[in-house]
């Protein structure tokens, strides 16, 4: 069975302070910050930077906590070329997987597989499955 | 330094050949088999899953010795590293190294840099070709 999986949309690496970690990733990689943002409704602090198509996520608290950051690989995100058809073959063969919902990138809606993944937390997403307008594009990063 | 992409998310699980199935047959990602094995320097085993440009590395430890080995011990399964491609593996370790980082001696186109460099993440750079 298949979701039709296209490609690792993006990796999270979750933080105790995701702006002095990602910084830090920049700075040693010598690759830029592409974006910035607060997650609404939980008001984490999230930034992204890409390298090919894959996008490196670094999620933290609205508040980073003292000292040094701790960082750890978090989960990761396949992009998936019809998320509800996704979610209704993985409800079939038994996994618990959430209800689509938009992710902060525009346009896009993702999914949640809450367990059977050998300890990985993952989730599908489908850019392009909320009706656009035009400000509704996928973004870079 | 040149990055060049994400080469793999490795994933450290205790059963590759049960790991391998679950993604197959659950989430048609199908291991290629022209890659992977065991790795006893490295005390593993592994499998290579292409998804679009990257790959799942899947790694089961077979010894109780090294940090996958110590891993499960601690953590059981999950994600274990973060590889990434580089043009110029030697170019890539000085550039880390002058910027304070700990980082091994390349040895068949991998170098590893210390989670203590990273805040905690295990991050490898390898040379492909």
């Amino acid at each position: 069975m298949s979701i039709g999986a296209t490609h690792i949309d993006h990796i999270v690496i979750r933080s105790s302070d995701s702006a002095a970690t990602a910084a830090h990733f920049s700075r040693l990689l010598g690759a830029p910050i592409r974006r910035t943002m607060t997650r609404p409704g939980t008001g984490a602090h999230l930034e992204f930077m890409k390298f090919g198509e894959v996008i490196l996520e670094f999620a933290g608290p609205p508040q980073p906590s003292e000292g040094e950051p701790r960082a750890e690989l978090a989960g990761f995100v396949l992009c998936v070329r019809d998320i509800h058809a996704a979610v209704s073959r993985l409800r079939d063969r038994g996994y618990p997987v959430g209800d689509p919902k938009p992710a902060v990138q525009p346009g896009a809606l993702i999914a949640t597989v809450r367990g059977g993944t050998h300890g990985v937390p993952f989730a599908i997403m489908q850019y392009g499955a909320i009706p656009q307008s035009p400000a509704n594009e996928e973004p870079e990063a | 330094m040149k990055l060049l992409k994400i080469d793999h998310v490795g994933i450290v699980v205790r059963d590759l050949q049960e790991a391998l199935a679950t993604y197959e047959r659950n989430f048609g990602l199908k291991a290629d088999p022209s890659r992977g094995g065991e790795i006893p320097a490295l005390g593993i085993r592994n499998a290579f899953v292409p998804v679009g440009e990257s790959d799942l590395e899947f790694i089961q430890p077979i010894t109780d010795q090294g940090p996958v080995a110590e891993f499960a011990r601690q953590r059981g399964e999950g994600q274990f590293l973060l590889s990434l491609a580089v043009d110029d593996l030697e170019a890539a370790v000085q550039h880390l190294r002058a910027l304070g980082c700990r980082v091994s001696d390349p040895n068949n186109g991998i170098a590893f840099v210390s989670p203590r460099s990273t805040f905690g993440v295990n991050l490898q750079l390898i040379q492909r070709g």
